[in-house]
C-alpha cells in the first residue's frame, strides 16, 4: 500500500500532501494540516462531529479516504471565519446560546452552511430536519435551531 | 437586586474559540515526538490473564505494557477520590489481573502512529482462563454465585466481599412500621431504570509528557484536574510537584469523567516506559465499554392520610454496578437523601445495596441516582394523586420538603437547612403555563392520537458542603488579580463542562470589583498554578466554584482600597467601588464625596510603579451549605395508539436555580436536560447480552441511539420560567442548575403519559414496543 | 477493542477508475477480493468494524458517465454513483416518484445522503435498506456489466439474503431504471426508526393504480421484516381490481401483516413488527391512493 501525492484545495489554500490509501480525510486534516475543528465523534457516520464542506457540500470525514479527494475543495470550520471577521452563522450561535461544550459545533455549523446555500431561508422543520444527523448531547437543540433561524446575512 | 454583569445575556468567554474551531480539546492536544496509544480489552466477561505475550507487537516497535510488568503499580485504588479514604471502596489496578467485562483494558500499546498501534495490538497474545459470568443482578446474589472480587478494601480496610455485594446502607428515621400502621391508604410499586450511556461527544483522552524532572504533565478528558494529579501522584510514589495536569475544554462529560478515566494510568505508564508522550484518545467503542449511568430496581412504599398528608414511606434500592465500584457507595447515601428530601415521610426508612456483576463499570451520570429516585416517588406520588383523589399538584404542596427543612444534599451525613424555595411558585405558574385546570382524565380521551399532560417536580443539591465536614470533600480555590491597566485575570481550577461556570466565574469576579465583563478573562491554568478544587461535580461549579471567586475577589477588593486609601490618603473602610458607564471607568470614591476619586486602573498603574505589588489574592473555601436548586416539568405527550410511538408536542421547564447569572445557559442546561430526560424515558438502554456479556450495541452508537432535533418540541412550544428567589449563601443569591433540570423529566413523562392513555409505567425506556405492548394488555399496567 | 473507528487500519490497494470499463477489467481480474468505493458510507464502515477485507477498493465517483439522473418518457434512469442527495432534489422524482422520493429523505444525516448511493445502498443487501422497497414496487431493473456483456435483472430477483445479492463478482451495477408511472399511479413510502436518524424498524412502499374508484394494480414492499426486501402478493391481490374502501385498505393491510415473518433485533421485536406492518401498510395505502387522486 503505496503512498501517493494528493493535491487539494483547504479552505481556500492549494495543499499537496503525500498520503497512504487507507488514510481518512479527518485524520489528514487534524495530524496532517493541524486542521482540528473536525472532531472524532464515532468514526461511523453517525454523529456528524466530523462534517467538513467537500465542494460546497456537507460531507463526513471519518468515511472519506483522502486520495479520493484529489481536486477537491475542501472547507472546514476554520475557513469559515476568524476571530475578526465571524461568519454571520457563528455569529448568531454565539447571540443565541448555541454553545455549551462546543465539540458538535464545527460540524453544526458547516451543516448549517450547506443548508443555507441551498435554501437561505429556511422554516423551523427544514433546519431540524437538515441538521437531523448532528448530534449534540448538551443543549437539547432549541438555541442551535433558533442561531439558524435567525441567521443576519446568510452567506 | 441590579446588577452591573450578573444575570446579563453576554458572549461565553470561549465562545470565539468554540465557533471557530480553535478551542483545544484533550483530543486536540498535540506533543512533539509523541507516539499513539491504544488499549487491548478482554472479549470475555470474566476471565483470569494468565499470560501475555507481546512480543510480536514489540517486534513491530511499540511499546507495552501489561498487568505483570514491574511498571504497573500493584496498587488497589478507586478511581474517584471525592470522598474521604475512609470512605472510599477500592477494587481496581492500573491493568487488571482478572478481567471483570468485556472491554476492560488489559494491555496498553504505544507506537509511532495510531495505525501501527492498533495493528500491534492485534499482534499481542493474551492467554485467559475464562470464569463464569455474572451477568444478572439476582444471579449475582444468589448463594454460590460466581464472585467478583474475594477482596476489597475500604480506605485501609481488607473487606471480604459476600454474594457480590459491593456495598450497602440502610437508613431509618423514627418508627416506619408504626407509621404504616397508621397510614389510610400505602401504595407500593416497583421501578426498574435502565444502563444508559452518557454519550458526551468527545471520547476520552489522555496525553501524558515525560518531564525532564522526572515528572509529569497531563492533559486528559476529565472534570477534576487536581483530583488526577493526587491519584496519580500516589499510584506512581511521584511528588506533586512534578505532576501537573493541565485545565482544558472538555467536550461533554455528564458525570463521566467524575473518577480519573481508566486510560489515564495507562497512558501515563505507556509514556513512562516509552520515555516518550503518548496520546491516547478512545475510539467511541472504546469509551461505550469505559463507563455506564448507574441502573437501579427501586421498590417503593408510601403511605398516606386521607387528609393528603403522607406519614410513611419505605424504598429498597438495588444497583448493579458491573465490575468496579467508582462510586457506590456515596451513591447510596445521596439516593437516600434524594429520597429523603422530595417529601416530608415523617417516618421513613431506605435500604440501599449494590451488586457487582460482569458489565461495564457504572459511574454518576447527570444526577447521580437522582433522577431514578425521582421517578420512583414522582411515579408513585402521582399514582397515589389518581387512587385516592387529590389534586396532584395541591399533593404536592401539602408535603414538599421546603424552607426551614432540612435538606439531604449528600446522604445522611451532608445536612443543611433550607433557606431559599421556589417551589409553590414554579407549581402554580407551571400549572398556569401548560393550562392544568382544562386538563381532561385519560377516560375522555379515543382515537388513534391521545395526548395528556402531567407534572413531577425534584431538585439537585448545589454541591456537597455541609455545616460540618462529612464524608465528601468540598472546597474550591481562586485566585484573582487586577492587572497594571486595571483588567482582571481569573485564574479557577474548575471545569466548565459546557454549562457555563467559567462566564459564571469571570460575571462574579466583574461584579465585585464593578469591571465590565470584557475587562475580565479566564486564564489558562493547570494544578499547579491553582489551588486545589474537588470536581466540577454535584451541580457545585457555580455555588462552591464561584463562591470562591466571590471569596477572593472581596478580598482583592479590600487590597484595592487599601492602595486607593494610600493615594487618596484616606481610610479604606471609607472607600467605595463603582462603574462609571459614561466614561466607562470603574473609580474608587469617597463615601458621600464622589469628586474625590480615582480609577481603578490609575490605583493598579501606580501600585506597579510605587512597587506596592500586585493587587490580587489566592484563597480557598469551603461552603457551608448545600442549597437545593428545584425544578418542575410541566410536559404534554402525544401517544400514537396504534404504533406505541410517543412524542412531546409541549414541555413546560421551570427553575429555582437562585439567582440566574447566566440566563441563557440556565435556559440551555433545562432545554439539553430536556432531550437527555426524553432519551433516558424513551429511547435509551446500553444493554449486555445476557449470554455473551457483550455489549448489545458493540460499543457503536448504529445501535445506541439518542434523541435528534426531531425528537424535541418546536422552539415556540417550549416555555422556561426561572423562579424568583435569592440564595443568602450563594455568590450573588445563586445556586446550581446542571443536574437539578434533567431530575423530574422522565417522571413528568410518565405522569403525563397516564393522562394520555391511562397507563403507569414501571420500567424505561418506554419504548412503542412497550406501549404497544401495554395498551394491549390488561391496559392497567405498563410493566 | 477488535476495531478501532479512529482510524482505518486496513491494507490494500486504492484504484482510481475514470471509466466503466476500466472498472470492469479490475473486477475480472480481482473478483471478490476487490470492492467498490462510492459513497463509502457503507463499505468504510463495514472495513472498520472488520466485516470486509477488501484487497482493492476501486474508486467510481471519478468514472465519467456514471453520475446521473435521466427522466423522459422512457422512466428515471439513474446512474451508480449518482448521490442520493441528488437523486432527492431532482424535481421528477419529487413529483412522479413520491415512494422513492420519500425513503431517501428519511435515511441518515444529510451529510451520508451527500455522500452515498442508491446503488450502494442496493448492494449492500441490508433488509431494511430503504431505497429497496420503493424499488421494488415500481418494478425498477437493474443493469449489471460484465466486461464482455450486460444483463438487466428486475430489483425483486436483485436480492438474495441478508448481505446477498446475484451481483456477481466481476459485475458491476452500472444504471437503475424505473418504468414510467403512468397517469393514476400514486405511491408512498413510510418507515418507523428508534429516532429520526436510523435504520428501518419496518419500512413499507406502495405504489397503485387508479381508475375511478377502482384500484387497477398494486405493490406493496416491505423492508426488515425477512432475510431481504420482499413483495407481499398477497396484499396486492386484495386491492387489485377492486373498489377502493377503507374496508379494503385495512382488509390489505391485514393480508400484508400476515404475510410477513419478521425477527427480534436490536432495533425492534418480531411482535411489534407484525402488529405496526398493518398500521404503516394501511397508512401507505392511503397516503398512494391520495396521490393517485383518490378519495376514501
Amino acid at each position: 500500500m503505496e503512498s501517493q501525492w494528493l493535491k487539494l484545495r483547504v479552505n481556500g489554500k492549494e495543499r499537496q500532501l503525500f498520503v497512504r490509501p487507507n488514510a481518512l480525510l479527518l485524520n489528514v486534516l487534524r495530524d496532517e494540516l493541524g486542521l482540528m475543528g473536525a472532531k472524532y465523534g464515532c468514526g461511523l457516520g453517525e454523529c456528524a462531529a466530523c462534517t467538513v464542506l467537500v465542494n460546497g457540500r456537507n460531507m463526513l470525514a471519518c468515511l472519506i479516504l483522502a486520495v479520493t479527494m484529489e481536486g477537491a475543495e475542501i472547507t472546514t470550520v476554520e475557513g469559515m471565519g476568524d476571530y475578526d471577521r465571524l461568519h454571520p452563522l457563528q455569529q448568531s450561535f454565539l447571540d443565541n446560546g448555541a454553545v455549551q461544550c462546543g465539540f458538535c459545533t464545527p460540524g453544526m455549523l458547516l451543516t448549517a452552511q450547506a443548508l443555507l446555500e441551498k435554501n437561505p431561508d429556511p422554516s423551523e422543520e427544514e433546519i431540524r430536519d437538515y441538521l437531523r444527523g448532528n448530534l449534540c448531547r448538551c443543549t437539547g437543540y432549541a438555541a442551535i435551531v433558533q442561531a439558524v433561524k435567525e441567521v443576519k446575512h446568510p452567506a | 437586586m441590579e446588577f452591573q454583569v450578573i444575570g446579563k445575556i453576554l458572549q461565553r468567554k470561549d465562545g470565539v474559540a468554540k465557533v471557530c474551531g480553535q478551542e483545544t480539546y484533550a483530543s486536540d492536544v498535540v506533543v512533539p515526538h509523541m507516539l499513539y496509544g491504544v488499549t487491548l480489552r478482554s472479549p470475555y466477561p470474566h476471565a483470569q490473564v494468565l499470560r501475555v505475550d507481546t512480543s510480536a507487537a514489540e517486534a513491530m516497535g511499540a511499546v507495552c505494557v501489561t498487568p505483570d510488568a514491574p511498571c504497573i503499580p500493584n496498587l488497589i485504588y478507586n478511581e474517584r477520590t471525592v470522598s474521604i479514604p475512609e470512605k472510599t471502596y477500592c477494587d481496581r489496578r492500573v491493568l487488571p489481573l482478572r478481567a471483570r467485562h468485556v472491554g476492560e483494558a488489559i494491555v496498553g500499546v504505544a507506537a509511532e502512529t495510531e495505525e501501527l498501534a492498533f495493528k500491534a495490538m492485534q499482534a499481542v497474545k493474551v492467554e485467559y482462563k475464562v470464569l463464569p459470568a455474572v451477568l444478572d443482578l439476582d444471579e449475582a446474589m444468589a448463594e454460590g454465585a460466581q464472585a467478583l472480587y474475594d477482596n476489597i478494601y475500604l480506605g485501609d480496610q481488607k473487606l471480604t466481599v459476600k454474594n457480590n455485594v459491593a456495598c450497602e446502607r440502610i437508613i431509618t428515621v423514627g418508627d416506619p412500621e408504626a407509621a404504616f400502621a397508621g397510614a389510610d391508604y400505602i401504595a407500593e410499586q416497583e421501578y426498574e431504570l435502565p444502563r444508559v450511556y452518557h454519550h458526551q461527544m468527545e471520547t476520552k483522552t489522555a496525553v501524558c509528557r515525560p518531564d525532564p524532572n522526572g515528572g509529569i504533565t497531563v492533559w486528559a478528558t476529565t472534570q477534576t484536574i487536581h483530583n488526577i494529579r493526587i491519584l496519580l501522584g500516589r499510584i506512581y510514589g511521584l511528588p506533586l510537584s512534578k505532576v501537573n495536569v493541565k485545565k482544558l475544554a472538555i467536550g461533554g462529560s455528564f458525570g463521566s469523567s467524575i473518577q480519573m478515566n481508566s486510560i489515564i494510568p495507562i497512558c501515563v505508564a505507556l509514556a513512562l516506559k516509552a520515555k516518550r508522550p503518548v496520546k491516547m484518545a478512545s475510539s467511541r467503542e472504546d469509551d461505550l465499554h469505559s463507563h455506564t449511568k448507574f441502573p437501579a430496581r427501586i421498590k417503593l412504599k408510601i403511605g398516606v392520610k386521607k387528609d393528603g398528608r403522607v406519614v410513611a414511606a419505605d424504598m429498597l434500592a438495588q444497583v448493579d454496578i458491573g465490575a468496579h465500584q467508582i462510586n457506590a457507595f456515596p451513591l447510596l447515601g445521596c439516593m437516600a437523601g434524594w429520597y429523603a428530601s422530595l417529601y416530608k415521610w415523617g417516618d421513613f426508612r431506605f435500604e440501599g445495596r449494590t451488586i457487582y456483576t460482569n458489565k461495564v463499570p457504572a459511574c454518576a451520570m447527570q444526577g447521580y441516582g437522582n433522577p431514578q429516585v425521582n421517578f420512583a416517588v414522582e411515579s408513585l406520588m402521582d399514582l397515589i394523586a389518581t387512587e385516592c383523589g387529590f389534586d396532584p399538584i395541591e399533593f404536592r404542596l401539602k408535603n414538599y420538603v421546603g424552607i426551614g427543612d432540612e435538606f439531604w444534599g449528600q446522604g445522611p451525613s451532608v445536612k443543611s437547612i433550607i433557606k431559599s424555595c421556589g417551589v409553590e411558585e414554579m407549581l402554580q405558574k407551571g400549572a398556569e403555563l401548560i393550562g392544568w385546570a382544562d386538563r381532561r382524565p385519560h377516560e375522555e380521551k379515543t382515537g388513534r392520537y391521545r395526548r395528556g399532560i402531567g407534572v413531577a417536580r425534584g431538585f439537585h443539591t448545589s454541591g456537597t458542603g455541609g455545616p460540618k465536614p462529612g464524608e465528601v470533600v468540598d472546597y474550591s480555590s481562586a485566585t484573582v488579580k487586577i492587572n497594571e491597566d486595571g483588567t482582571v485575570d481569573v485564574m479557577t481550577p474548575v471545569m466548565d463542562l459546557g454549562g457555563g461556570t467559567g462566564e459564571a466565574a469571570v460575571k462574579v469576579a466583574a461584579e465585585v470589583l464593578n469591571v465590565p465583563y470584557d475587562r475580565v478573562d479566564l486564564s489558562l491554568v493547570d494544578t499547579k498554578t491553582t489551588g486545589y478544587d474537588v470536581c466540577t461535580h454535584a451541580t457545585r461549579g457555580v455555588y462552591c466554584g464561584c463562591g470562591a471567586v466571590y471569596h477572593v475577589a472581596r478580598q482583592v477588593k479590600q487590597k484595592l482600597f487599601e492602595y486607593a486609601g494610600r493615594i487618596l490618603e484616606e481610610l479604606p473602610r471609607d472607600l467605595e467601588l463603582e462603574y462609571d458607564a459614561k466614561k466607562d471607568v470603574t473609580i474608587v470614591y469617597v463615601r458621600g464625596f464622589k469628586q474625590k476619586n480615582i480609577t481603578i486602573d490609575e490605583v493598579a498603574r501606580l501600585a506597579q510603579i510605587y512597587s506596592w505589588g500586585t493587587i490580587a489574592a489566592t484563597d480557598s473555601l469551603r461552603q457551608k451549605n448545600c442549597p437545593p436548586c428545584f425544578v418542575a416539568h410541566f410536559l404534554e405527550v402525544e401517544v400514537d395508539t396504534w404504533t406505541g410511538v410517543v412524542r412531546v408536542p409541549r414541555a413546560v421547564l421551570l427553575s429555582d436555580t437562585g439567582t440566574p447569572i447566566n440566563p441563557d445557559m440556565v435556559a440551555g442546561q433545562l432545554i439539553g436536560s430536556l432531550s437527555r430526560g426524553l432519551g433516558y424515558a424513551l429511547y435509551e438502554e446500553t444493554e449486555h447480552d445476557r449470554e455473551t456479556g457483550r455489549l448489545k450495541c458493540n460499543g457503536f452508537i448504529t445501535d445506541d441511539k439518542i434523541p435528534t432535533t426531531c425528537e424535541m418540541p418546536r422552539l415556540d412550544d417550549i416555555q422556561v420560567y426561572f423562579a424568583h428567589t435569592y440564595e443568602p449563601t450563594g455568590p450573588f443569591g445563586a445556586k446550581g442548575i446542571g443536574e437539578a433540570a434533567l431530575n423530574s423529566v422522565a417522571s413528568a413523562l410518565n405522569n403525563s403519559l397516564y393522562n394520555a392513555i391511562g397507563i403507569r409505567f414501571y420500567r424505561i425506556p418506554i419504548t412503542p414496543e412497550r406501549v404497544l405492548a401495554a395498551l394491549e394488555g390488561s391496559g392497567r399496567d405498563g410493566n | 477493542m477488535a476495531t478501532d473507528t479512529r482510524v482505518l487500519a486496513a491494507e490494500f490497494q486504492y484504484l482510481e477508475a475514470h471509466s466503466t470499463g476500466e472498472v470492469l477489467t479490475w473486477l475480472a481480474e480481482y473478483g471478490t477480493r476487490a470492492k467498490i468505493l462510492a459513497g463509502g458510507t457503507d463499505l468504510l464502515v463495514r472495513m472498520k468494524t472488520g466485516q470486509m477485507k477488501p484487497e482493492y477498493v476501486i474508486y467510481i465517483k471519478k468514472v465519467a458517465g456514471l453520475d446521473y439522473i435521466q427522466a423522459d418518457e422512457a422512466g428515471l434512469r439513474i446512474g451508480a454513483a449518482t448521490s442520493l442527495m441528488d437523486v432527492e432534489g431532482h424535481a421528477a422524482v419529487k413529483t412522479g416518484y413520491s415512494a422513492l422520493y420519500e425513503a431517501i429523505r428519511s435515511m441518515a444525516a444529510t451529510a451520508i445522503r451527500n455522500m452515498g448511493t442508491i446503488a450502494g445502498n442496493l448492494v449492500n443487501a441490508s433488509p431494511a435498506a430503504d431505497t429497496a422497497p420503493p424499488l421494488l414496487v415500481y418494478d425498477a431493473v437493474l443493469q449489471l456489466e460484465l466486461q464482455d456483456g450486460v444483463r438487466w435483472v428486475p430489483v425483486d430477483e436483485f436480492f438474495l439474503g441478508p448481505g446477498k445479492t446475484c451481483l456477481a463478482p466481476e459485475e458491476l451495477l452500472t444504471e437503475i431504471s424505473i418504468p414510467p408511472q403512468d397517469p393514476g399511479n400514486g405511491s408512498s413510502f413510510l418507515k418507523l426508526g428508534r429516532v429520526a436518524i436510523d435504520i428501518a424498524k419496518i419500512n413499507v412502499a406502495v405504489s397503485l393504480q387508479r381508475s375511478g374508484r377502482d384500484c387497477t394494480s398494486c405493490r406493496i414492499a416491505f423492508g426488515s421484516v425477512a432475510p431481504r426486501p420482499i413483495r407481499i402478493q398477497e396484499a396486492e391481490a386484495v386491492l387489485t381490481g377492486k373498489r377502493m374502501s377503507n374496508e379494503l385498505v385495512e382488509a390489505a393491510a391485514q393480508a400484508g401483516a400476515a404475510a410477513i415473518k419478521p425477527i427480534s433485533d436490536n432495533r425492534s421485536t418480531r411482535e411489534y413488527r407484525l402488529k405496526v406492518s398493518r398500521v404503516i401498510l394501511g397508512e401507505a395505502l392511503r397516503a398512494a391512493w391520495q396521490r393517485a387522486g383518490g378519495v376514501l
